[in-house]
């Protein structure tokens, strides 16, 4: 019942948002929703600091720290998107890029979009989290394609294409999972419930969960964007408007890490650590590879951006590959990290898109004499997205490569190694191409100059908050949430 | 008793083979309304076998799945394709990457890949699995390589349907369907899956003026 109520927020107010057609009011409810379920989401922390975890309905819902760490994402995201929509919104009615009545379904769309990403969280039955992760993309394809021109629907067709059939993968190896489940615990309902399943993991045939990792990896990693099955993800970022982008690189890629995690924890108990850390390694180091020449060329910034959020999620499944204390806790800081920081960059980038109409960097100079403001949080996103110390990223990175180096094992120490160019040449794609940006002769042409409104700014500054925070000092919950997805991680 | 089970296990078999033939056979047309046909017939046979499995097993939830997928397989998701190929007026034949011989010799590839990846785990199973279980992976493969090679929009949502019904076979081949719970929720994916994937075939014939995904090729690096 606990953990229900966290779903009926977003309900409530997606239906709310659509009833109330007006975008004066309904943005008020769409921040006000989502600061409710941050405001409860902190509250079930508080409990599952208490019980370690919560069990709801039947056993239908359930959550540890894991868990708990991802809907903190969720609704720490999605409280700031929220507000940012509705600073970037207004922007876009006012200059009747939108209607009224889109923008109804704009905010129902979002609000059922943040609350399948929680269902696939707080569920305890590893079906209904495949239909969740189907449901993110369903609820989504609209918003990518939500400005409906040519390049906004071919994005969509992409998207729902591609992660339909990368999820449909996965179905296989849920299919998988439960006929081995059910080979052990016999004919029940429950044979998919995470809590029963890890207490029999260990008696899976080997073969088959192993089978069902690899279905499972290939299906949930298209949709986190692990390459080669990323191509989606660059269109789908640029294309959707600048509030969804955050949403999509900070907590949905996180939610498809997540199902990959919780099948990673049941292989390894079954199999062993050695099968699922190899594969997450090898998709992870792919994934940074692949995404730094479209990093170092990239003529869109918002491409850029989401060619980086591939880089990261690879550095997170590597982190989490590699299998250490410190790489765990440090991936698992690295999600945090990367949620709050590429989010405020995507932010940036809805700022600039709103002021200069372009998303091709060369038309764009001289931020910080335009709107100051964003030029300087830029400046910060960028140094912090880039791992320079001393910024969050780079605790968390740290964290990981110098784990890796003390693994011992030649195989990680090779990959540690590879991964440190990677992140070295990527920082130079970034400085290079941004800085252009940022300073540079101020067009002479009339963009107008200052800040969006004072929602935009709030959103930016609450994120800022947290990337500031972080770097200097990592607080004890969240200290205590990462060494307990540590213990989940590691111990089974 | 036994007679029974084998007897019920053969008729299954013939469903299943039927089944993957007719699958072939989206790969074989060139018209795309003989596909649709051809993929509706192959979700019948879909729902025979899972009553049939259902009889025989006395497994009841299966009943609610059949039912459910008959309405949804059989009746609205063909009928729905169906109206949007009328909608969009789709004239042209159904144009592929690779030409017909070549993607039927590839789909036989396939079927043997199905059947040799499983063999480690079926070789142990009870007889009506033994099929059953490369039947479906191979359903769900050439389903796969429909989607990925054919050009038109709507080929690719036969090839979708396709993969769903390869997994639905499998999780009733395999453990006789998955919970009730979430074989509902996966058929409710599915059915506002290829809705809105409809909704885009129609937008992108309005802004396109072609279904053909290869002329999708607005974003580009």
């Amino acid at each position: 019942m606990l953990i229900l109520i966290l779903l009926i927020i977003p309900l409530i107010t997606a239906i709310a948002c659509v009833l109330i057609g007006k975008h004066s009011v309904s943005k008020y409810i769409s921040i006000a929703g989502s600061f409710l379920a941050l405001l409860y989401n902190i509250f079930l922390n508080y409990n599952i600091h208490v019980h370690r975890s919560l069990l709801g309905l039947n056993d239908f819902f359930y959550m540890d720290a894991l868990s708990i760490l991802t809907t903190q994402i969720v609704t720490i995201i999605g409280f700031a998107s929220s507000l940012y929509s509705a600073g970037y919104m207004a922007a876009e009615l006012h200059e009747g890029v939108v209607t009224e009545r889109k923008l109804r379904w704009y905010y129902f769309l979002f609000h059922m979009f943040i609350l399948t990403m929680l269902l696939v969280c707080v569920t305890n039955n590893l079906g209904i989290m495949w239909v969740a992760i189907e449901a993110t993309t369903l609820s989504t394809t609209f918003l990518v394609g939500f400005y409906n021109k040519k390049q906004h629907q071919e994005a969509a067709w992409k998207y729902i294409i591609i992660c339909t059939v990368g999820i449909t993968l996965a179905l296989f190896g849920v299919i998988l999972t439960y006929h081995s489940s059910k080979g052990v615990l016999g004919e029940i309902g429950y044979a998919l419930n995470w809590t029963d399943l890890l207490t029999v993991a260990d008696r899976f045939e080997p073969h088959l969960i192993k089978l069902a990792f690899l279905f499972i990896l290939i299906g949930y990693g298209t949709k986190a964007g692990l390459a080669p099955m990323h191509t989606w993800l660059p269109d789908a970022h640029s294309q959707a408007p600048a509030p969804i982008s955050a949403l999509f690189s900070g907590v949905l890629l996180n939610c498809s890490l997540y199902g990959i995690i919780r099948y990673h924890i049941l292989t390894s108990k079954c199999v062993g650590p050695h099968y699922s850390c190899t594969l997450l390694m090898v998709f992870g180091l792919i994934s940074v590879i692949v995404s730094i020449p479209f990093i170092l060329v990239q003529r869109d910034y918002k491409r850029l951006f989401a060619y980086s959020s591939i880089e990261h999620i690879g550095f997170i499944a590597l982190g989490i590959g590699f299998g250490g204390m410190y790489s765990i806790y440090g991936a698992e800081l690295h999600t945090f990290n990367h949620a709050v920081t590429k989010s405020l960059l995507f932010f940036c980038a809805g700022n600039l898109f709103l002021k200069y109409k372009t998303t091709k960097m060369e038309s764009i100079k001289g931020i910080i004499k335009v709107t100051p403001i964003t030029g300087i949080i830029l400046i910060i996103g960028v140094f912090a997205i880039t791992g320079t110390p001393p910024f969050n990223i780079f605790v968390s990175e740290f964290m990981v490569l110098a784990d890796g180096f003390a693994s011992g094992n030649a195989f990680i120490i090779i990959f540690t190694s590879v991964l440190i160019v990677c992140i070295t040449l990527i920082f130079i794609g970034y400085i290079y191409n941004i800085f252009k940006m940022i300073f540079g002769v101020s067009p002479e042409t009339t963009v107008p100059k200052g800040e969006i409104s004072k929602f935009t700014i709030a959103a930016m500054c609450f994120l800022l908050f947290f990337v500031l925070v972080i770097s200097f000092y990592v607080p004890p919950l969240l200290r205590e949430i990462l060494s307990r997805v540590y213990d989940i991680i590691r111990n089974a | 008793m036994k007679q029974h089970i084998i007897v019920n296990s053969q008729v299954i078999d013939v469903l299943a083979v039927l089944m993957l033939m007719s699958t072939i056979m989206l790969i074989g047309t060139s018209r795309v309304k003989t596909c649709v046909w051809a993929c509706a017939f192959r979700s019948f046979l879909l729902t025979l076998t899972s009553g049939l499995i259902a009889y025989f097993s006395g497994i009841h939830h299966i009943y609610i799945t059949t039912g459910v997928s008959l309405v949804l397989k059989v009746v609205l998701v063909p009928g729905f394709l169906f109206y949007i190929i009328d909608k969009v007026n789709i004239k042209k034949e159904v144009e592929s990457y690779i030409n017909y011989t070549l993607s039927l010799l590839i789909s036989c590839g396939l079927v043997l890949i199905a059947y040799y990846s499983t063999l480690s785990i079926v070789q142990f199973e009870n007889t009506f699995m033994r099929h059953c279980l490369p039947v479906s992976l191979a359903i769900t493969l050439v389903g796969f390589f429909a989607m990925i090679t054919r050009k038109k929009a709507i080929t690719q949502i036969l090839g979708l349907v396709t993969m769903e019904d390869g997994l639905f076979f499998a999780a009733l081949s395999t453990s006789y369907g998955m919970p009730l719970i979430v074989e509902l929720g996966v058929f409710f994916d599915i059915l506002v899956s290829v809705i809105i994937m409809g909704i885009y075939v129609y937008r992108i014939k309005e802004s396109f003026d072609t279904i053909d995904t290869g002329f999708l090729r607005e974003l580009r690096e």
